[in-house]
This record gives structure tokens, C-alpha cells and sequence, in this order.
């Protein structure tokens, strides 16, 4: 099905938009055809009076039928090696790389044909011929447009395997019947109960606490709480020191036994370059500011709390990135959760992505636009809805939107996939939308000079609306900044609310930034940024292929330096946690209903600052942990160890 | 920007309805290395995606059917092997614990076993209702209106149509047939299992 749109140009009935931002920039949306009365579509009376103008053929990304289909929420996916040879014979070049990503590991290098089974045969020596039915893949968002991109850009979601999902249901099932006896008991008072009831006095009141609100809290995560919130007591560098506890009452309570676990690899930082450090460069320059300014500053930007130090940062920031003007604020959640209802209100559309992070979702919804949420980095169903949106326009009374704005991230940190940005650019230039992208995990730590997502991809800075990003991850600080165009800066500094009414960012941390951004630029006269990308690119590489090597599932893009390793069981969640912490290394494991009930993972975050014998002791850690508990779900095919090509040399990301 | 919870106050945060969220600034933001990401958050907090119930979508994952389909092939067998009961006794028994659980969890107990950031909407709904969101005639809906029929149909034939078995049977499936109607949605009869 082919939607034809039909745009209005000569009667514009597109609405002049009632906020500030009307007169600085273009209109948005384009919507708005002139409908008759009962009528949804226009028909062939309104064209023939001239009403209704050009017709826009095809969509951009291409057909939406087959791969749009493929992407359903169960049992999804392409089904091997078997359908492909059902496929039509006439191929266009869009088709034949759909075709390519119906592979476990799928890549869009344009210009080279497809094999009899779909391998792109590359230089390898030995081809592994297809054995066995190969791993299928859990979302083909396929990139058929790989002019669009210039190098690979290579995803996989391996599905889960059947098996694995029953016995993971059953696991949950378990102890959803073990937690209503364990109730059952607390409630009869046979056990101890730990958590907060009423008095006796009060029992036939209405009742104070939800209980059954409380019930995974209580009964599943209490189980395994000692694999979060960990104290630690060093600088969470590439290695910390953990605070030993230990429990007397099952979790409930923990006691420090008053030893610390020295030099734990530190796999959960978002230490992406290695700046969290309390030596060096950016560690002096943040004692003279504090010497000099002091550490807080006591008011907002708007009033007394505009330093020079801020003056500089954004000035840097500005460089850093391209854009004409930025803008930084304190907090990073706050800058997205503040700004969001200051760019976009009622009458605007927010197109948003699935696993957008919670402050994107909360600046959404304190915007009070209408909000659509489409499927995880697909670009059919990002079109899909754009489409919809301009022809339908308003929900009630289809008048044209104001302003549609799509807010997606770089690099999402539970999944590790990277966001389509050449497509997304494509498509918002083709519709007249606006770009919000959020680089708080891409920033610093993607692109060959570290400048995030765009420069990852290649594209202008200018084509995205407003880059946002946080300092949190890459440089070692606090805090995130918007950038853009002058005039969305100037607009943004009298209008937002975390800019009047919010703390601005302390002089120590303003300082952090800027030291540390200067060692990203290579303006401090070292090369000491260029190092520490390239040893990050390297250490994602490394890692990563060595992880699939092993049999792991990992989520994600072979260049996100977040990595994500399944691990599905409630019970493996907690039993990863504390063998990786028996064996030294810190790690992150997050399960329901933090993600979908059968995706718990364990979420690495590589950094430059990690050496080449630390990810070694990690692997080898994991490896003999995935054999204790057989985590190594993979079904694709191995390569062979003996073939000797497993130098990261050849990986080099630039 | 991540957020940690202030779990060394775990048990005064029981007596709260809501939980606290303490926003670390600066230096500080340094201490917390390993995040937590389990706690059932106010604000999908650590959370992979942006649904506010997750229990609107587990029964479209993947397997989850198959599972459901083995647990009941199991209790079957469980009570087949039980030497005192006839084989219609077994199916008559199999029906009715399958009901009866339907009921129980489904259709019965309300809201959710952990903390959305939905501000109470589902506190009231039942397992049920909540699938979907609330939309009719989803493939879940289909699936699971249509089980108990199945059951239902293998039972009469087990029992061999007899009288008694018959009304155990049917009054079992009208119990749980009759609360998945679109009608009764967000209906409580005589004002039970209201609050």
C-alpha cells in the first residue's frame, strides 16, 4: 500500500503557529488538507478544482510492506534460510540488501551482490557454510537505504531461544507462588515481617500501604539486592574499591564487615574516556577553580549565578559541536525534562522512540503535546506515523500540527543499538519535522574525534535542530547542555525553566568540562584525547567480538561501547551479579520490569581507560561465569579460533 | 543523570506510598558506579522503555503462550497420576483448578505486582483489563477467551456428557467466560472486589 499525500501548497491553511518560536523558525508541519465534510480523504471533486496540489509518490524508505510486516511484537522475524527462496526474483537494489539483514549479523555495504545464502562473502579464508538454521533475528529494522550510510552499520538482536523463555516464565512463576506463600506467612505472622504495616488500631481503616504493589519488591528483589547500590570508597575509575557487606537477615539489613575489596574492574561506569580521575590535568584545573570560585554558586543563570566559567563552557561547547550556540545546564535529566516544555506545548506532536530514557519521557509529557511512540529505531514506522500525522493533522479536529518534533537518542544504553541518523535525517528533511537528539551515551565516546553521533555518521551538525547531550558519561563531570542555533539558544536562555529557576553548574565541574573537552579536541597540545578514542574504539571492538566469540547473546551495534549480555533467568540475575563480584569485577545486571520480562541483562560499559590485560581478566571472568551458568544461549555460527584473524588491529574504527 | 535509590532507608521507604528519589549532583554523582535498575521506580527510572505498565505487554511475549499451554498439560498430568480419580474426574479437575486460577489471577486479583510510574491508573484493574491497555479483541484476548472453550470441549468429551460433570463444568467456564465480555469491562457486580 503506497499512501499518496497530498500537500496543500497553494492554500495554506497551515496555521501560524501561536508560540514565540513562530516567527524564527520555518513552519513545521505542512498538514492541513482541506476536507470535506465526513469525508477523511480527499477526492477527485477537490482535485479537480485545483484544490489539492502535489502528489508525493513513494515513500522514502522504501516499501513498507514486507519488512514493516516482518516487525510484529510476538513471533516475529525472518524465518532462515527457507523464505528467501520464496522471495521474488525481481530484485531492486533496496530488496537485495533487505535480504542481506535477513542474516543473523546483517550488513548494508552497497555495492557488493549477495551470495547464494544471503553471506556477503568478505575475505575471510574459510567460510563457515550454514549447518544448522541460523539465530534469528528479534527486529528487522532494515536499512534499505545504504546510500545513506558510509560504512556498515552492523546490529543484531539475536531472539530469544524458546527454551529459554519457558524456563524463564516458569522461573517467574516460581517465585510469584513462593512470594504469596512467603505473604501468606508474614501475614500470619509465622515469619518475621520486615516491611512497614499499620498499627493494630488502624487495620480496618482504609488501607495505608499497597501492598500488592509491593509484592516484586518484597519478594523478588529483596532476594538479590546486594547487586545494587554497592558503595564504593575510591574514584570509579577503570578499577575501584567496594565496600564489603554482609547480611544477617536475607538482604533485609546489611552490615559493613568493615574490609574493602581493593581494585574491582569497574564494567558498570560510564567511564567511556576515562576521565573519572582524581589526577591529572583536568583534576588540578578543578582544584585552582575551586580555590578560586569556590564549590557552589547559590543561583540560577538568570540571576547571579552566571559565571564566566559558564561563558567559556558554552562558548567550547559550541565549537565542540559545530552549532552556533549552546547552552549548559546543572543536571542532565533536568535539562531534558526542562527543556522539552519550553521547545513544544499543546498543538505540537512529540514522535518519540520505544526506549526513549525516563527524562525525555517525563519533558514529553510535562510539555502537554500529543506524544506517539514508535518502534525502536524503525524508520518504516517512524514514516508511518509522520505520514499519518501530516495527513491526518490534530486528533479531533485535523487541524495542522504546529510542530513535530522527534526525539530520539544516540546511543541507547539498555539495548547498545545506535540510532539510524542518516535515515532520520533523510525523513525530516522530507516532512518538514524537527530533530531533538539526545547524545548522553554517544557524546565523546562515538566518531572518530569524539564529537558523538553526527560526526560518527558523518553528517552536519546543522541538520539536527537541537543536539543534547550530558557531561556525565564522556568527561568525567555532571550536568548536560543544549546546542543548536542562535536564536534557539537566546530563546532557551530566557525560557526555560531549569535556566531561571534551577542552580547553575558548579565552577569545579564547569571546569572538569572544559579541561576534559580540551583533551577531546587535542587543544590542550597532547594527544591524550586522540589516545584515549582510539583505545576506546579498540577496547569496543576487542570486547565485544570476543564476547560473541564465546557463545554470549549481546545486544546492540558492534560500535556501542555499552554492551548488553542477556541473561534472561530472575535467579541468573542475581547469581551474575555476585559471581562477577567473587571473581572482582563490578557489573550492572537489570532485569523486570525494568526491561521486558524475558530480556534481563547485564550491561557492560567499556572505556579507554580499561587495558588490554583488564578486559582480558573480564572475559575470562565472564567466560567462566557463562559456563557455570550456561549463559552462552548464542545459535549462530562460531568462527574458528585457529584461523588466527582475531587481531584488533584490523578493527580500528577510523 | 542517573538516579539511585536510598535503599539504606528501606524499610522507612515502605511506610511511604511512594518512594523518594535522591537527584546526586557533581562530585558525588561519581559514588554510584553500579545503578540500580530492578527497584520498581517512580519514574521509569533505569527503565529500558518508555511503557508505564509493563503488564500490558507480557502476554504477547514471546513463549508465553507455549508456557501457559505446557502448565496446564502439566497440571493434567500431575493430577492423571493421582490413583484415586477416574480419568473424567481428572478432566473435570483439570478444568476447574485451570478456571479457578484464570479466575484468581486474572480476573480477580487488581493492579500491579510492582510500582508504576502511571499514577494509580491500573491500581483498579484487574489483570484483564489491563491487557493491551484496555483494547478489545487482541490476539492475547483471543487466545486466552478461547483456552478454557478448548478445555471445556476435552472435558465433555472425557466425561462422556454426564449430568454432573456437565454442570460442574459449565457453571466453571461461565465463571470465566462471563468476565471477559467487552461489556463487563471495569464492571463489579454488587460492588465486590471494587476497591
Amino acid at each position: 500500500m503506497s499512501m499518496h499525500v497530498y500537500e496543500n501548497i497553494s492554500q495554506n491553511n497551515t496555521g501560524v503557529s501561536l508560540s514565540n518560536m513562530a516567527d524564527k523558525f520555518p513552519i513545521a508541519a505542512v498538514g492541513g488538507v482541506k476536507l470535506t465534510r465526513g469525508r477523511r480523504f480527499p477526492t477527485k471533486r477537490l482535485r479537480s478544482q485545483g484544490r489539492v496540489g502535489v502528489r508525493i509518490c513513494l515513500p522514502l524508505i522504501s516499501n513498507p510492506t514486507s519488512s514493516f510486516k516482518r516487525y510484529t511484537s510476538r513471533v516475529c522475524s525472518v524465518r532462515g534460510v527457507s523464505s528467501w527462496r520464496g522471495r521474488p526474483t525481481k530484485m531492486t537494489e533496496s530488496s537485495a540488501t533487505k535480504l542481506l539483514n535477513g542474516d543473523a549479523c546483517h550488513r548494508t555495504l552497497h555495492g557488493k551482490n549477495a551470495s547464494k545464502n544471503g553471506y556477503v562473502k568478505n575475505h575471510c579464508l574459510f567460510q563457515q557454510s550454514q549447518k544448522y538454521r541460523r539465530a534469528r533475528e528479534k527486529r528487522q529494522n532494515a536499512t534499505t537505504n545504504p546510500s545513506l550510510y558510509q560504512k556498515p552499520f552492523v546490529e543484531s538482536f539475536e531472539e530469544t531461544p524458546l527454551l529459554v523463555a519457558v524456563l524463564t516464565y516458569m522461573g517467574y512463576g516460581i517465585l510469584t507462588l513462593f512470594g504469596y506463600l512467603r505473604d501468606f506467612l508474614r501475614h500470619w505472622n509465622i515469619e518475621k515481617c520486615h516491611v512497614a504495616r499499620e498499627r493494630e488500631q488502624q487495620k480496618d481503616f482504609v488501607p495505608l500501604y499497597q501492598d500488592f504493589e509491593n509484592f516484586y519488591t518484597r519478594n523478588l528483589y529483596m532476594r538479590i539486592r546486594d547487586n545494587w547500590n554497592r558503595p564504593i570508597c575510591s574514584v570509579p575509575g577503570a578499577k575501584m574499591d567496594v565496600v564489603e557487606r554482609v547480611t544477617h537477615n536475607y538482604n533485609w539489613t546489611f552490615e559493613h564487615t568493615g574490609t574493602v575489596v581493593k581494585d574491582v574492574i569497574n564494567m558498570g561506569s560510564y567511564n567511556y574516556l576515562g576521565f573519572a580521575e582524581n589526577t591529572g590535568a583536568c583534576a588540578d584545573a578543578a582544584v585552582e577553580v575551586t580555590h578560586a570560585y569556590g564549590a557552589g554558586v547559590g543561583s540560577t543563570r538568570c540571576e547571579m549565578g552566571n559565571l564566566d566559567v559558564h561563558e567559556e563552557l558554552e562558548l567550547l561547547i559550541a565549537r565542540f559541536l559545530g552549532v552556533e550556540s549552546s547552552m549548559a545546564f546543572g543536571m542532565g535529566f533536568a535539562t531534558n525534562s526542562m527543556n522539552i516544555p519550553a521547545l513544544t506545548g499543546k498543538g505540537c506532536l512529540i514522535l518519540s522512540d520505544e526506549l526513549n530514557h525516563a527524562s525525555l519521557v517525563l519533558g514529553a509529557r510535562l510539555s502537554g503535546s500529543t506524544i506517539r511512540v514508535f518502534k525502536h529505531n524503525n524508520m518504516q514506522s517512524l514514516e508511518k506515523l509522520l505520514r499519518d500525522a501530516i495527513v491526518h493533522g490534530q486528533p479531533r479536529t485535523h487541524r495542522p500540527w504546529k510542530k513535530i518534533l522527534i526525539v530520539v537518542e544516540g546511543i541507547y544504553s539498555m539495548e547498545g543499538s545506535i540510532v539510524r541518523l542518516p535515515e532520520i535525517v533523510a525523513l525530516k528533511k522530507r516532512y518538514k519535522a524537527y530533530l531533538y537528539l539526545d547524545e548522553a551515551h554517544s557524546i565523546g565516546a562515538l566518531g572518530p574525534q569524539g564529537r558523538g553521533v553526527v560526526n560518527y555518521f558523518g553528517l552536519d551538525p546543522k541538520d539536527v535542530d537541537i543536539m543534547m547531550g550530558t557531561f556525565t558519561k564522556s568527561f568525567g563531570a555532571a550536568g548536560g547542555y543544549i546546542g543548536g542555533r542562535k536564536e534557539l539558544i537566546d530563546y532557551l536562555r530566557c525560557h526555560s525553566h531549569s535556566a531561571v529557576y534551577a542552580t547553575s553548574m558548579s565552577p569545579p565541574v564547569a571546569q572538569q568540562i572544559i579541561t576534559s573537552m580540551k583533551i577531546i579536541m587535542g587543544e590542550d597540545g597532547t594527544s591524550l584525547g586522540a589516545d584515549r578514542l582510539r583505545q576506546l574504539s579498540e577496547n569496543t571492538n576487542y570486547f565485544r567480538r570476543k564476547l560473541l566469540d564465546m557463545g554470549f547473546i549481546i545486544y546492540g551495534n558492534d560500535d556501542s561501547p555499552v554492551v548488553p549480555l542477556m541473561l534472561y533467568m530472575p535467579a541468573k540475575i542475581g547469581a551474575f551479579g555476585r559471581e562477577m563480584l567473587k571473581r572482582n569485577i563490578g557489573t550492572v545486571v537489570v532485569g523486570f520490569p525494568a526491561t521486558p520480562i524475558i530480556e534481563s541483562r547485564a550491561r557492560f560499559c567499556v572505556s579507554a581507560a580499561h587495558t588490554k590485560e583488564m578486559l582480558d581478566t573480564a572475559l575470562a571472568a565472564i567466560s567462566d561465569v557463562g559456563d557455570l551458568l550456561q549463559l552462552k544461549y548464542s545459535r549462530r555460527e562460531q568462527p574458528l579460533a585457529s584461523l588466527g584473524w582475531t587481531s584488533e588491529e584490523s578493527l580500528l574504527q577510523d | 543523570r542517573t538516579l539511585q535509590k536510598s535503599t539504606s532507608a528501606l524499610p522507612k521507604s515502605f511506610c511511604a506510598q511512594q518512594q523518594e528519589d535522591k537527584l546526586i549532583l557533581a562530585i558525588v554523582v561519581y559514588v554510584k558506579t553500579v545503578c540500580c535498575s530492578l527497584l520498581p521506580t517512580r519514574m521509569n527510572v533505569g527503565v529500558a522503555h518508555s511503557e508505564v505498565n509493563p503488564n500490558t505487554r507480557v502476554m504477547n511475549s514471546r513463549g508465553i503462550w507455549l508456557t501457559y499451554a505446557l502448565g496446564v498439560g502439566v497440571l493434567h498430568i500431575v493430577l492423571l497420576s493421582i490413583p484415586f480419580f477416574s480419568v473424567p474426574v481428572v478432566w473435570t479437575l483439570t478444568n476447574v483448578i485451570h478456571n479457578l486460577g484464570m479466575y484468581v489471577f486474572m480476573h480477580a486479583v487488581k493492579g500491579t505486582p510492582f510500582e508504576t510510574p502511571d499514577q494509580g491508573k491500573a491500581r483498579l484493574l484487574t489483570h484483564w483489563e489491563q491487557l493491551d491497555g484496555g483494547v478489545q479483541f487482541t490476539s492475547s484476548r483471543k487466545f486466552f477467551t478461547i483456552s478454557p472453550i478448548i478445555l471445556y470441549f476435552l472435558a465433555s468429551f472425557y466425561t462422556k456428557y454426564n449430568t454432573t460433570h456437565f454442570v460442574i463444568n459449565t457453571v466453571s467456564l461461565l465463571s470465566v467466560l462471563i468476565p471477559k465480555l467487552p461489556q463487563l469491562h471495569g464492571v463489579r457486580i454488587l460492588g465486590i472486589n471494587k476497591y
